[in-house]
C-alpha cells in the first residue's frame, strides 16, 4: 500500500495518479475528498494530531501494511518576513513541517512492524537559495529537510528509508501568485536551466520507491539540481 | 482490572535477550545507565502496543500528558510501567 498526503491536487495528486497507472493500492489522504479521483481517499487536516492518529486506525485494519509514505501536503505563503501575517505563518509551519512530522511518527510504526519501508518528504529549491519573500514557507520546508535526516538516522535499523525531493518551480497551484519572471529567475538557478513538470518529479519519486534505491536514505534529492 | 507490570518487565527481559542484565522497576531504560537502545525502545513499544489491543485500549508512546509532567515515561521501566497501568485505567 502507498500513502500519499495532499492527494487531492497538485504533485500529491500526480504521485497518487503515477502509482496507481502502475498498478499498486494508493490511499490517498487529503483536507478535502474529491470524488472524481482514481483512488481511494480519506479526509485529513495533517497538522492535526488527532485527525492524522483516526486514520492510522484505520489504516491498520487494512491486509498490505504501508510499504511508501508520500508527504505531498503543502502550503506556501509569499510574503516579505518582516509583513507576513501571522497567522499565515502559523498555518505554513502547522502543515509542511508538523504535518509530515504527525504523519512520519504515526505511519513508521506500521513499516517497522512489516520490517520494511520509504518515506518521501517533499522540500523545495526555495531552502537551498534562500529565495525573498519565501522565509516561512522555505523555513518549514528546511525543518521536514533536517527532520527527515534525523528521521532517517532512527529508522535505519529498522529496514526504513526516509528522503527527500525537492523540486523547483513545478506548474501546480503552490505557484499560484508568481509571476513567469520570478519563476525564469528560480529556473536559471538551478544546475539544469528549464522548468520541470509534475511528471518529472514523479520519475523521482518512482524512483525512491523502486527497491533499487534502498541504499539511499537521509537525502536531499533536488530536481533540475542546485 | 489484569495488572500489565510485570508483563512490561518481561518484554524488557526477552528484548535485551542477556540473562546477566539485572532487570527491576528501578532499571533505566534510556539515558548513561540505559539498557535499551533506541531501536530495542521502539520495539518495546509496539509490543505494548499490541498488548493493549488485547487490554482494549490504545498506548500513545507520544502521550502529552506523560511527557508534559517534565520527567519522561521512559526513564525507567517502572515508569513506563506506570503510565502504562495509567492510560490502561483512564481507557476502561
Amino acid at each position: 500500500m502507498i500513502i500519499v498526503t495532499g492527494a487531492s491536487r497538485g504533485l500529491g495528486r500526480a504521485i497518487a495518479e503515477r502509482f496507481v497507472e502502475k498498478g499498486h493500492h494508493v490511499v490517498g489522504l487529503s483536507r478535502q475528498t474529491e470524488s472524481d479521483l482514481p483512488f481511494e481517499t480519506v479526509q485529513v487536516d495533517v497538522s492535526a494530531e488527532n485527525s492524522v492518529k483516526e486514520v492510522v486506525k484505520r489504516l491498520r485494519n487494512y491486509d498490505q501494511p504501508p510499504a511508501f509514505l508520500v508527504n505531498a501536503a503543502g502550503i506556501a505563503s509569499m510574503n516579505l518576513a518582516l509583513m507576513a501575517p501571522p497567522g499565515s505563518i502559523r498555518r505554513v509551519v502547522e502543515t509542511n513541517l508538523l504535518g509530515t512530522i504527525f504523519m512520519c511518527q504515526s505511519i513508521a510504526p506500521l513499516m517497522i512492524r512489516a520490517g520494511i519501508g520509504s518515506i518521501v518528504n517533499f522540500s523545495t529549491i526555495a531552502v537551498s537559495l534562500a529565495l525573498s519573500g519565501e522565509s516561512a514557507y522555505s523555513a518549514s520546508k528546511a525543518g521536514v529537510e533536517t527532520f527527515s535526516r534525523t528521521l532517517a538516522r532512527e529508522l535505519s535499523a529498522h529496514g526504513i528509508v526516509v528522503n527527500c525531493v525537492a523540486p523547483g518551480p513545478i506548474a501546480t497551484d503552490l505557484l499560484r501568485g508568481v509571476s513567469p519572471s520570478q519563476i525564469n529567475r528560480i529556473v536559471e538557478q538551478q544546475i539544469i536551466r528549464r522548468q520541470f513538470t509534475a511528471s518529472d518529479v514523479c520519475d523521482v519519486v518512482e524512483l525512491l520507491f523502486d527497491s533499487k534505491s534502498r541504499s539511499l536514505t537521509g537525502q536531499v534529492f533536488h530536481v533540475g539540481g542546485v | 482490572m489484569e495488572s500489565e507490570a510485570e508483563d512490561v518487565l518481561e518484554q524488557v527481559r526477552l528484548l535485551l535477550e542477556d540473562d546477566s542484565v539485572a532487570v527491576n522497576r528501578d532499571t533505566a531504560l534510556i539515558g548513561e545507565h540505559g539498557v535499551m537502545d533506541s531501536m530495542s525502545l521502539v520495539e518495546l513499544c509496539l509490543r505494548l502496543e499490541d498488548r493493549a489491543v488485547v487490554l482494549g485500549f490504545e498506548f500513545d508512546w507520544t502521550s502529552e500528558t506523560a511527557m508534559s509532567q517534565g520527567r519522561s515515561m521512559f526513564r525507567t521501566i517502572g515508569s513506563l510501567q506506570d503510565e502504562f497501568d495509567s492510560q490502561q485505567k483512564r481507557a476502561t
